[in-house]
């Protein structure tokens, strides 16, 4: 292949002109005077006029036409240019915003969630065409971060979102507590009930099969089906025995979404901490025990910390999958991000949907980084 | 010492190990041969415990191994195994020091014992000691499973086909590593391999095994002279053990003084074995060569009469 001229970056440049495109042809945001009515769509020109429409522009088409040829000096620049089209668009709102009656409220359309998602897409291509490491990657977000922070505090009162933040803040908050503790106290009981299971299944053969036959049934449950099932019992025991009542136990709240993100997760807990445990090298263990350790020091100084890096591989799965669960946990009142996903359906107020599904993959997101970055340290001790 | 009376091990109905009886005395080296699946892990296994014998007894100095304690008797006794075992997720150093650790020597020993086998080993401590397993070739991997083999000084080093997976240049330089260290540290040696040229360049005797019963045992010399049936002639290379014998014979031992004819043209070195000689013979087409010392200086004469012994 001709080292100076690359093929060109297919990916970005279908990105780019497909964003361009959603830029000018879709909706950029809706505008309603009020809560109660719905939004006017409005384009992105109509909005703010062709000079701000074309400042958003620029970018991607400058993108496309680099990307074309992207030479090893070009693509730090394609980077650079995603971020500041990241960066332009809470400016860019901030414009529309200053223009609007002080109650009016500012909705974000269809071509402005693509261009987002545009940016976010060509991040991850970028990243990996740079090989760029994960913290740098993550820092990269910083900047837009920043600005979107500052445009929210300083010019963008009028957004729909951030109104519905504003009218629930101290709910918002409680609400993210009480997500984060749900998954919290579900994956911590699942880490330490799945290590118990796992390592008595390694010890006797018939529990094995026994028991991944119910952890895979159990999955199979719908989540909604699940937390009905619940009911029912927890309610008769609540009522049975005084004290569960008073720890707060009954047939809908916290307890029966807990033992049903439990549930969820001790497959693919069980299932990873069993497989980690197995699949160490057999000649490794045997070494260990021919050099005359001892059982607990085999364990504990060879085949756990060998098998850890898997380990954490299944924490990180069920962790993203228990902050997605507990969304639908607030169906049967337990609280969390997902009470303003539903609250939102229920009002058909889309922005306090957002409000609740926007932090719900924010947390995802989070959550798998940072697992990721921990088990990528875990690995460096040379397990290839 | 150790010594096996009438051993026997079975994993279930099936025999993996026969009655078998054996003395491997100090600072012998003992290489068990077999075709694989003939008892000869097994029995090295039985030893340090790792697998438990069925009927007999297993005396180590004297004293039946099973009046150890399994975790301070496999302490005393190195182990070394075909993958290495190394621990992935430990350096070369602390890989080495791990069985000194175990017996918790204190900090500074160990590591002025870690450093001197690296040395030992030809491993220099500044390159190798912070490497992981991964990074190293094969050849440096099993070298780091011997210096942790060797770690606690053990009198027994048991040795289950150590270099089988290593390329042939690799696994002969270690060989030779091996013949050298044991010259100098003189351990109680039990080598387990299939590859009968180096059960015969390393042994000082050698045991053939054949479906967990021992067949015959000896030094090389007398198996090949006397093999005791065709299982283990074939084993030895049948029509060709001449010239493993001639592999394990050195010019020396037939070489006559300079004579007054004129020196050959060809030489060769004076601790080489018999078998090259024979191949520079047949390779130059001459019937003699001029035996030569470390210095090239011409010290004896070879000739093919001398070279097969022929007492004409």
């Amino acid at each position: 292949m001709d080292r100076a001229r690359p093929f060109p970056n297919v990916v970005l440049i279908v990105l780019m002109l497909g964003g361009a495109v959603a830029w000018l042809t879709l909706p950029a945001i809706s505008v309603a005077p009020n809560r109660i009515v719905q939004g006017t769509p409005q384009h992105a020109v109509a909005a703010l006029g062709w000079g701000p429409t074309l400042l958003v522009l620029m970018p991607m088409l400058a993108m496309a036409v680099l990307a074309w040829r992207p030479t090893p000096r070009r693509l730090p620049g394609v980077l650079a240019l995603v971020i500041v089209l990241l960066i332009a668009i809470p400016l860019w709102l901030s414009g529309v915003a200053a223009s609007m009656e002080p109650t009016a409220r500012l909705g974000i359309g269809s071509a402005l969630w693509c261009l987002l998602f545009i940016g976010l897409l060509a991040l991850i291509e970028l990243r990996s065409r740079l090989a760029l490491s994960r913290p740098l990657g993550w820092a990269l977000l910083v900047p837009v971060v920043l600005v979107w922070w500052g445009c929210l505090t300083q010019w963008l009162a009028p957004l729909a979102l951030y109104r519905e933040y504003q009218g629930r803040s101290d709910q918002f908050y409680a609400a993210l507590a009480q997500h984060l503790m749900l998954v919290g106290a579900a994956v911590s009981a699942a880490i330490v009930l799945g290590a118990g299971l796992a390592l008595a299944m390694r010890r006797h053969s018939r529990l094995r099969r026994a028991g991944f036959g119910v952890l895979n049934v159990l999955q199979t449950i719908p989540s909604i089906a699940l937390f009905g099932l619940l009911l029912a019992p927890l309610a008769w025991l609540s009522a049975r025995f005084d004290w569960l009542a008073d720890l707060g136990v009954s047939g809908i709240g916290w307890a029966p979404a807990w033992l049903a993100l439990l549930g969820y997760s001790l497959l693919p807990m069980v299932r990873n901490i069993f497989v980690a445990l197995d699949e160490v090298d057999p000649a490794v263990i045997e070494s260990a025990r021919g050099m005359g350790m001892s059982r607990r020091q085999v364990f504990l100084q060879v085949r756990l910390p060998l098998a850890l890096p898997v380990v954490l591989e299944g924490v990180r799965i069920t962790t993203v999958q228990a902050i997605g669960l507990t969304a639908v946990a607030a169906l049967i009142g337990a609280g969390g991000l997902g009470t303003f996903v539903f609250q939102g359906l229920g009002q058909a107020a889309m922005d306090l949907v957002l409000l609740g599904a926007l932090p719900i993959i924010a947390l995802a997101l989070i959550a798998d980084a940072l697992l990721s970055a921990l088990t990528d340290v875990l690995r460096q001790g040379g397990t290839t | 010492m150790i010594e096996l009376f009438g051993v026997t091990k079975r994993f279930g109905e099936e025999v993996a190990v026969d009655d078998i009886s054996l003395r491997v005395a100090k600072g012998e080296l003992c290489a068990l041969v077999g075709t694989s699946g003939c008892g000869k892990s097994t029995t090295l296994r039985m030893i340090n415990r790792l697998i438990e014998h069925t009927e007999g007894e297993i005396h180590l100095d004297g004293q039946p191994v099973r009046t150890f304690d399994e975790v301070a008797l496999r302490r005393r006794i190195g182990y070394v195994i075909q993958n290495t075992g190394l621990f992935p997720h430990w350096t070369v150093a602390r890989n080495i020091g791990l069985v000194p650790r175990l017996l918790k020597w204190p900090r500074q020993r160990v590591r002025e014992r870690v450093e001197e086998l690296m040395v030992l080993l030809g491993l220099p401590m500044a390159e190798f000691a912070g490497k992981y397993p991964h990074q190293l070739s094969g050849g440096q991997a099993q070298r780091v499973g011997v210096a942790r083999a060797l770690a606690a000084d053990p009198e027994i080093l048991l040795m289950d086909e150590p270099f089988g997976a290593l390329d042939p240049i690799t696994r002969e330089s270690l060989q030779l590593e091996l013949l050298d260290l044991q010259a100098r540290l003189h351990k109680t040696i039990v080598f387990v391999t299939h590859d009968m040229d180096e059960a015969l360049r390393l042994a000082d005797r050698l045991v053939v095994m054949r479906q967990g019963r021992i067949v015959q045992q000896g030094s090389p010399v007398e198996l090949l002279h006397d093999p005791v049936d065709d299982f283990v002639a074939s084993l030895l290379g049948g029509q060709s053990r001449g010239l493993k014998e001639a592999a394990l014979t050195r010019v020396r031992d037939r070489m006559l003084p300079l004579g007054p004819r004129l020196l050959a043209h060809e030489r060769v070195a004076v601790d080489a074995p018999l078998s090259q000689a024979l191949s520079l013979m047949l390779w130059h087409r001459v019937d003699r060569l001029t035996v030569v010392d470390d210095n090239d200086i011409p010290i004896g004469e070879l000739s093919l009469r001398r070279l097969v012994g022929s007492k004409a």
